[in-house]
């Protein structure tokens, strides 16, 4: 399963990175949503860093959206 | 040029800016230098119920734009936890009595430390002054004496590499009484087809000290002969590798897949497993082992679409690890503006994973013990929600408050039927904690 995903995720890279995603996305002028602070994928970095704090010490799985980064002894 | 849904005078003329700016795709028009510091701190109460884990935890985080897409990032982050954390025991109708990790000493009466050497060729520590605590039948045994401060510090520099790419580098210190991490990370970004996409890859390394009040004990010993020896260490290594795509106007998208790898000490040593007899007796008790390696893969996607003037944001992430557990995760998030600069956000999580392969809840006194084994509910099998409310307003001076009222609950799944003696007790209990956070964002 994961290396079917993984695949997946090298092929959207690969598609992406060439002319097949010219056609996908916006002009320079329709960005106006885009710049919007709440619409950036990092809008609410100290929520993120809490959230992944507090479930990091929680549960088994922990990152995907980044690197967390400082680690923890947690109980 | 063609203006396809212009709107109006303010948007035509916001998108022109945005034109002249360069927006990047994941980020708002960062290209400009601000003299000011941008401050984003928050302070979090967090609480668990039955007199478990509190904490309370404030942060800073502090940026500063220098123009051309160079900014600089400092976060500091200060924990202080307290109150009682399972210690991996199963209740018991009886009084069961434990030794804590903070009245241990590695020094005999003589002052001499009493070493030996075991089987593995490990030299061990026998302790012999020990402080106790009683837990009460019926009740998960909790170790009442948990107090830990963490002090945690990060920094980042992002700047640009020529015309299409970026270079972000960072680092983080983090230290508690029995636990010291450092870290370095860098990633490279680079934008495509009119910054419509947006490739990254990035990679960390991270060195962990692992220093357990009273030492660390030798994994799946006898707990009743307190066999401990020193410090312990830990190193991690990760990439990651992620595509974030506009799809459309309001559709933008990112998906990320990482993989990493930890090798060293990964037992938590304040943890026990029971042993219990046919009768459902705890005739003894182990300490736990986990394996010293560790690899996980994960796929994270996550949306932002804006609907009208709100924002919904989706995230889902699969994750999967040489440990045998696999998880979900699901979070959903939606922005909606109020008006007079005030918006609300409900939030709900859910997240699944089932156990990993050397997770017991308790082990048998009739097997011969495992060489790895671990009844931290943290490895088991459960299901968790998450509800929460945020509400944020934006002051007359631009700056920012918010608050956020969350509630989180574990739910164990899979838990062995009661026999004997453990009949009538509540094996795996779960979790159920709150979250209140106040947030101020503002520039100086």
């Amino acid at each position: 399963m994961m290396r079917r995903v993984a695949a997946l995720a090298a092929l959207l890279c690969a598609v992406a990175a060439t002319s097949g995603c010219s056609t996908i996305g916006v002009k320079p002028w329709q960005r106006d949503l885009l710049a919007k602070p709440e619409m950036q994928l990092d809008a609410d970095p100290l929520d993120a860093a809490i959230d992944e704090h507090v479930y990091f010490s929680k549960e088994a799985s922990s990152g995907g959206r980044g690197f967390g980064g400082g680690g923890c002894g947690c109980n | 040029m063609q203006l396809k849904k212009p709107g109006s005078v303010p948007t035509a003329l916001m998108a022109a800016s945005c034109a002249l700016l360069g927006a990047s795709t994941a980020k708002a028009d960062d290209s400009y230098e601000s003299d000011d510091w941008q401050v984003d701190s928050a302070l979090l109460y967090y609480k668990e119920d039955q007199q478990r884990v509190q904490a309370i935890e404030p942060v800073v985080s502090l940026k500063r734009d220098f123009g051309d897409d160079r900014s600089l990032g400092v976060k500091l982050t200060y924990d202080s936890l307290s109150g009682g954390s399972p210690n991996g025991a199963l209740p018991s109708h009886s009084p069961q009595t434990f030794a804590t990790p903070s009245g241990a000493s590695l020094q005999a009466p003589s002052g001499e430390p009493q070493t030996y050497t075991t089987s593995s060729g490990r030299v061990v520590a026998l302790l012999e002054k020990v402080t106790l605590y009683t837990t009460e039948p019926g009740q998960l045994p909790l170790d009442p004496n948990f107090h830990d401060q963490r002090v945690a510090f990060s920094t980042s520099w992002q700047q640009r590499l020529g015309e299409q790419m970026r270079l972000s580098v960072g680092g983080d210190l983090s230290h508690e009484q029995d636990f010291m991490s450092a870290g370095l990370n860098a990633a490279l970004a680079r934008d495509f087809n009119n910054k419509n996409t947006t490739l990254s890859f990035g990679t960390n390394l991270e060195a962990d000290a692992i220093r357990p009040i009273g030492g660390a004990p030798v994994g799946g010993t006898d707990y009743t002969q307190l066999q401990k020896g020193g410090n312990e260490s830990k190193t991690v290594g990760g990439v990651l590798f992620g595509v974030t795509q506009v799809l459309s106007r309001r559709w933008l998208a990112q998906l990320n897949y990482s993989y990493d790898a930890s090798h060293g000490y990964q037992t938590d040593p304040y943890k026990l497993l029971s042993v219990i007899d046919a009768g459902g007796n705890a005739v003894g008790y182990r300490f736990e082992n986990r394996p010293d390696n560790r690899t996980r893969q994960s796929v994270f996607l996550e949306n932002k679409l804006a609907l009208g003037r709100d924002v919904l944001d989706l995230s889902l992430r699969h994750m999967k690890d040489n440990w045998g557990i696999k998880s979900q995760t699901a979070d959903l998030r939606y922005r909606l503006e109020l008006g007079n600069a005030m918006y609300i956000e409900p939030h709900a999580r859910y997240y699944k994973q089932n156990a990993a392969s050397f997770y017991n809840l308790y082990l048998n006194a009739a097997d011969p013990a495992p060489d790895v084994m671990s009844a931290d509910p943290r490895l088991g099998a459960f299901d968790a929600m998450t509800y929460g409310l945020k509400l944020g307003m934006t002051l007359a001076d631009k700056s920012e408050v918010s608050i956020r009222l969350e509630q989180y609950r574990q739910n164990a799944r899979d838990v062995p039927a009661a026999f004997g003696q453990l009949q009538g007790l509540d094996l795996n209990p779960g979790l159920k904690s709150f979250i209140f956070q106040v947030g101020w964002r503002f520039s100086f």
